[in-house]
């Protein structure tokens, strides 16, 4: 029980430690809320051109850009991703790493959202759409009105699961030396050279994140339900 | 009912292909204000394609439609502003669930023809009072058996002041049951001198309400009458033989 003491007392409360460990969540919260809005955003507008596409045959050239960039994106590892995006794209522009970070995994994400999407607006069945055009609406005041609604009820889980993998996925920034909190963490067990202590705590911090996000993601799933007459 | 006034719908020369089959082959047709047109045949006949057609949910490869002289197939149509005055009725309703009742009645009078909330909602009650539900008007749609649901998208339809309704097979997903329902609304309709194109296999009832019948077959019109010498006098072997299956 001392050892875990002494153990907790050196990772964390020593020199102010913690202050690693909090640097690094913050980073980590910061870059996956932005890299969420813009990967949201990426993948509602590559959702929308590719389902147009598939509907209707327009935007052919668009549509195979889209093709490029999640053959691209899906096709390599996020990691290189990232330290393409900070050693090359970015080289020599002077630009925070925590400002790259969000952009790699923000055009990475945009693509896993942008299939959600594209999947869950094919979802929906052809007559609510003709239901739509046959009223007299257009075709983008069907997709608001009509279709995205009940294909956001159709894809929320999966998004969330995508939201969580992001979360994860960031513990990879370190290789552009960026502190997040898997950084921050194995930062301390390089002072420390206990390796136990900070590792676990970061875990756990990950776990925590986890599980109170999968709980948003039930909340919505169930209310989402509830409205579903 | 055929007059010398211009007709309300000229289909000239239709033609519809998908790749390679051709879905409905040189078909010509007036329909004029006040018609009740029931258009029949067996199923691969091309009868709900050319329905569908007619506001262009299905883009015709050859041929013209004019609706109130307008030439809808032209690529410089505005189709979204026709289509509001062609109600479409579809065989699987095609309610939108996520709304409820009254939204699904008001949201087009509001958002395109640009009506106040109240003037959209009295519009509606008045048609859910006419088909009987205006009880249900805050229910969503899937708390509505068969037969209600088809009532509510007529109304839906109608809410737009349709100069013409076109019905795909507007009985053919219900429970034999609430077809009866369905009919009655449809025969009020025709009573008001509403214009109504209708594809269906519901062959007493186009007997009883039609003013004309059209026999499609492989994409054709094979023979046009009134109904009595529709059903009395069929002249071609095809619908003879379709007659004699259905009957």
């Amino acid at each position: 029980m001392d050892n875990i003491v002494r153990s907790f007392y050196q990772n964390f409360i020593e020199d102010n430690r913690y202050q690693y460990i909090l640097d690094g969540l913050k980073n980590t919260l910061i870059i996956t809320f932005f890299a969420v809005i813009l990967g949201t955003i990426i993948g509602f507008l590559i959702g929308a051109i590719r389902s147009t596409y598939e509907k209707t045959g327009k935007l052919k050239f668009l549509n195979a850009i889209c093709h490029i960039y999640l053959a691209v994106i899906r096709g390599t590892p996020m990691v290189l991703q990232l330290l393409i995006t900070y050693f090359v794209i970015f080289a020599s522009v002077n630009v925070s790493k925590i400002v790259v970070s969000i952009i790699a995994f923000g055009i990475n994400s945009g693509a896993y959202v942008a299939e959600i999407i594209r999947s869950g607006i094919m979802s929906i069945d052809n007559g609510q759409f003709e239901a739509g055009r046959s009223l007299g609406f257009s075709y983008n005041q069907t997709m608001i009105l009509f279709i995205f609604p009940q294909a956001i009820k159709n894809i929320l889980p999966a998004l969330g699961n995508e939201f969580i993998v992001l979360l994860k996925e960031t513990s990879v920034s370190g290789y552009i030396a960026m502190q997040d909190l898997t950084k921050g963490a194995d930062i301390i067990r390089s002072q420390t050279y206990s390796a136990f202590m900070p590792l676990i705590m970061a875990a756990l911090i990950y776990l925590i994140l986890v599980l109170v996000l999968d709980q948003f993601v039930k909340y919505f799933e169930r209310k989402m339900r509830n409205s579903d007459h | 009912m055929t007059t010398d006034k211009t007709p309300l719908i000229r289909v000239l020369d239709l033609e519809k292909k998908f790749d390679n089959i051709n879905a409905i082959n040189n078909v010509s047709l007036d329909v004029y204000e006040g018609d009740v047109l029931f258009v029949v045949g067996p199923s691969g006949s091309g009868k709900s394609t050319f329905l569908r057609c007619l506001n262009r949910l299905e883009k015709p490869t050859g041929g013209k439609i004019l609706f109130d002289g307008v030439d809808i197939c032209s690529p410089n149509c505005d189709i979204d502003i026709h289509r509001q005055k062609m109600g479409m009725v579809f065989q699987q309703f095609n309610l939108f669930p996520h709304m409820s009742i009254m939204k699904n009645l008001i949201i087009g009078p509001m958002r395109l023809q640009k009506k106040s909330r109240e003037e959209a909602e009295a519009l509606a009650c008045d048609y859910l009072k006419r088909v009987g539900l205006l009880d249900r008007k805050h229910d969503y749609p899937n708390q509505l058996s068969g037969g209600q649901k088809q009532r509510i998208a007529i109304c839906r339809a109608l809410c737009m002041g349709p100069q013409v309704m076109l019905f795909d097979e507007p009985t053919s997903a219900l429970d034999p049951e609430m077809v009866g329902e369905v009919l009655s609304v449809m025969r009020e309709l025709a009573e008001e001198k509403m214009t109504m194109v209708v594809v269906t296999h519901e062959m007493n009832f186009a007997k009883e309400i039609a003013n004309r019948i059209i026999f499609m077959a492989e994409g054709e019109i094979v023979e046009e009458n009134s109904p009595e010498e529709f059903f009395l006098n069929p002249k071609s072997d095809r619908l003879k033989a379709f007659l004699g299956k259905v009957l």
